[in-house]
């Protein structure tokens, strides 16, 4: 699967029922091992997608350029 | 002489021309309501004024389908229906099959027929409705840039997300050229990738609202291939644009909601899928080391090595244990040697010597207890502590039981 091609939202699915999987009982170690492997990448394609950096409003003027609004 | 004619035949005559009067049987005529009266049996009686005159209107309750709104007096309207002769009062009437508003009224008409034609072609389906994204990081807005919708879809975005990069459309919502502005609007916005498209504007009359009921902004809602958020005025309108769009929020603050998610909880929850994670796995770490522990404990018991040295310990038990018993016997024995060594020695003969006894053999070696056993002249051989004596008899005195002596033949030794 190719990971870009995530959305936040899919990957919150997955993160989702990695974290359930990984929290059963039943699931084996080695599985549990790639399943936190694949949870940590998730959450930092998560995080990525969740740039925290605040930015001003912008408009288009009647150029077609962006300016601020 | 003139004929005289009864009133009912007088008005049956009339009615007969009315009924076959082409134009009266479908007529439209605009007014003024009054006097109207919304029956319980759903008839509906009114008037129908201007400043010329009045005529009296009626729907019957099977007619009710031709009137989508609620008649006030005062209102003014377009009212479509037959003229006919209600002969029991002579009077005649507007019977009313359609009324409709007029002015606005005229445009909620169009507004139906859009809608209606537009859901034909299957615009509004379900199965076209893009889903909005769950986290949007870049919001379009197409309204006016002035006004306080703008303002509050900024407000509540960057409340929620202050990470929101927000693009504003200024676009031109009533008016001239209003409609060709939206549509520009939306089609600049889609062209640059974002996340979701709010399109919308505060409230106002119905003809401030029109613009969003445009077929053109509808097409350009539909085509748009970022998914569209439509805020339109308050709750209470629904334009046509809202049936189009992705989403109809009620108001532009709502449309600002539903867009942009609420970007702390989205990062409490990145955490908090950490957390449980880091949780789930050192947990599960733990457990497993605590199954080694207890294996290798159990290895190790089961293991030659520790049977080995289990036997090892065996052997040098009874080792130990045989050089014990050995001691003991051949303590034991000595003890018995002792005993024995002493008994011996108090049965010796020698010792018998050293007590002043002797131990007399003939010249035969035979030993010699009796006097029986030797006559006088023969030798004797007497064995003391340091050696022998060799003696002749002289004499030989017998010893009785009773203890008188008897004398045989002399002699003594």
């Amino acid at each position: 699967m190719d990971k870009k091609e995530l959305t936040v939202e899919e990957a919150f699915e997955l993160l989702d029922s990695v974290v359930e999987r990984l929290e059963d009982q039943e699931t084996p170690l080695e599985e549990s091992f790639a399943l936190y492997q694949r949870g940590m990448e998730l959450l930092k394609l998560c995080n990525e997608k969740i740039d925290t950096v605040e930015k001003k409003m912008m408009q288009v003027n009647q150029n077609g350029e962006l300016e601020e609004f | 002489m003139e004929r005289i004619y009864s009133v009912g035949q007088v008005n049956t005559y009339i009615r007969t021309m009315f009924t076959q009067d082409f134009m009266l049987r479908r007529i439209s005529v605009s007014g003024e309501v009054s006097n109207l009266k919304y029956h319980t049996s759903g008839h509906i009686y009114f008037s129908l004024k201007d400043v010329s005159g009045v005529i009296s209107c009626v729907m019957f309750a099977g007619a009710r389908r031709g009137l989508g709104f609620l008649m006030k007096n005062g209102q003014k309207v377009v009212v479509t229906g037959s003229v006919e002769v209600y002969e029991r009062d002579g009077r005649y009437q507007l019977y009313a099959k359609k009324i409709s508003l007029e002015g606005a009224g005229a445009l909620y008409e169009r507004f139906l027929a859009l809608k209606e034609e537009l859901e034909e072609m299957g615009m509004f389906s379900q199965q076209y409705k893009q889903p909005i994204p769950a986290y949007a990081r870049t919001l379009g807005v197409v309204t006016a840039p002035t006004g306080a919708a703008v303002q509050d879809i900024r407000n509540i975005a960057l409340r929620r997300n202050p990470f929101l990069q927000i693009i504003l459309y200024p676009a031109q919502v009533q008016g001239e050229g209003a409609k060709e502005s939206i549509v520009k609007g939306i089609e600049t916005l889609d062209a640059m990738g974002l996340d979701v498209i709010i399109v919308g504007r505060g409230g106002g009359s119905i003809e401030d609202l029109w613009a969003f009921n445009e077929e053109e902004v509808a097409r350009a809602i539909f085509n748009c291939t970022t998914p569209v958020i439509s805020a339109v005025g308050h709750e209470t309108d629904v334009t046509i644009a809202d049936y189009a769009a992705d989403l109809r929020a009620p108001t532009p603050s709502a449309a600002a909601e539903l867009a942009v998610a609420d970007v702390r909880g989205l990062l409490e929850q990145l955490a908090l899928c950490r957390r449980r994670m880091e949780h789930a796995l050192a947990s599960k770490t733990e457990a497993a080391r605590g199954r080694a522990r207890q294996c290798r404990m159990r290895l190790s018991y089961a293991s030659p090595e520790s049977r080995i040295r289990e036997k090892r310990q065996l052997l040098t038990d009874m080792e130990r244990r045989l050089q014990e018993k050995m001691t003991d016997r051949t303590r034991e024995y000595r003890h018995r040697f002792q005993l024995l060594a002493e008994r011996m020695r108090g049965l010796s003969p020698l010792e018998k010597l050293c007590q002043g006894y002797s131990y007399i053999r003939d010249d035969r070696g035979r030993t010699v207890t009796s006097i029986r056993q030797t006559h006088r002249g023969s030798m004797l051989e007497i064995r003391v502590t340091d050696g022998s004596i060799l003696a002749r008899v002289e004499e030989i005195r017998e010893e009785r039981a009773d203890g008188q002596e008897g004398t045989d033949s002399g002699g003594s030794i």
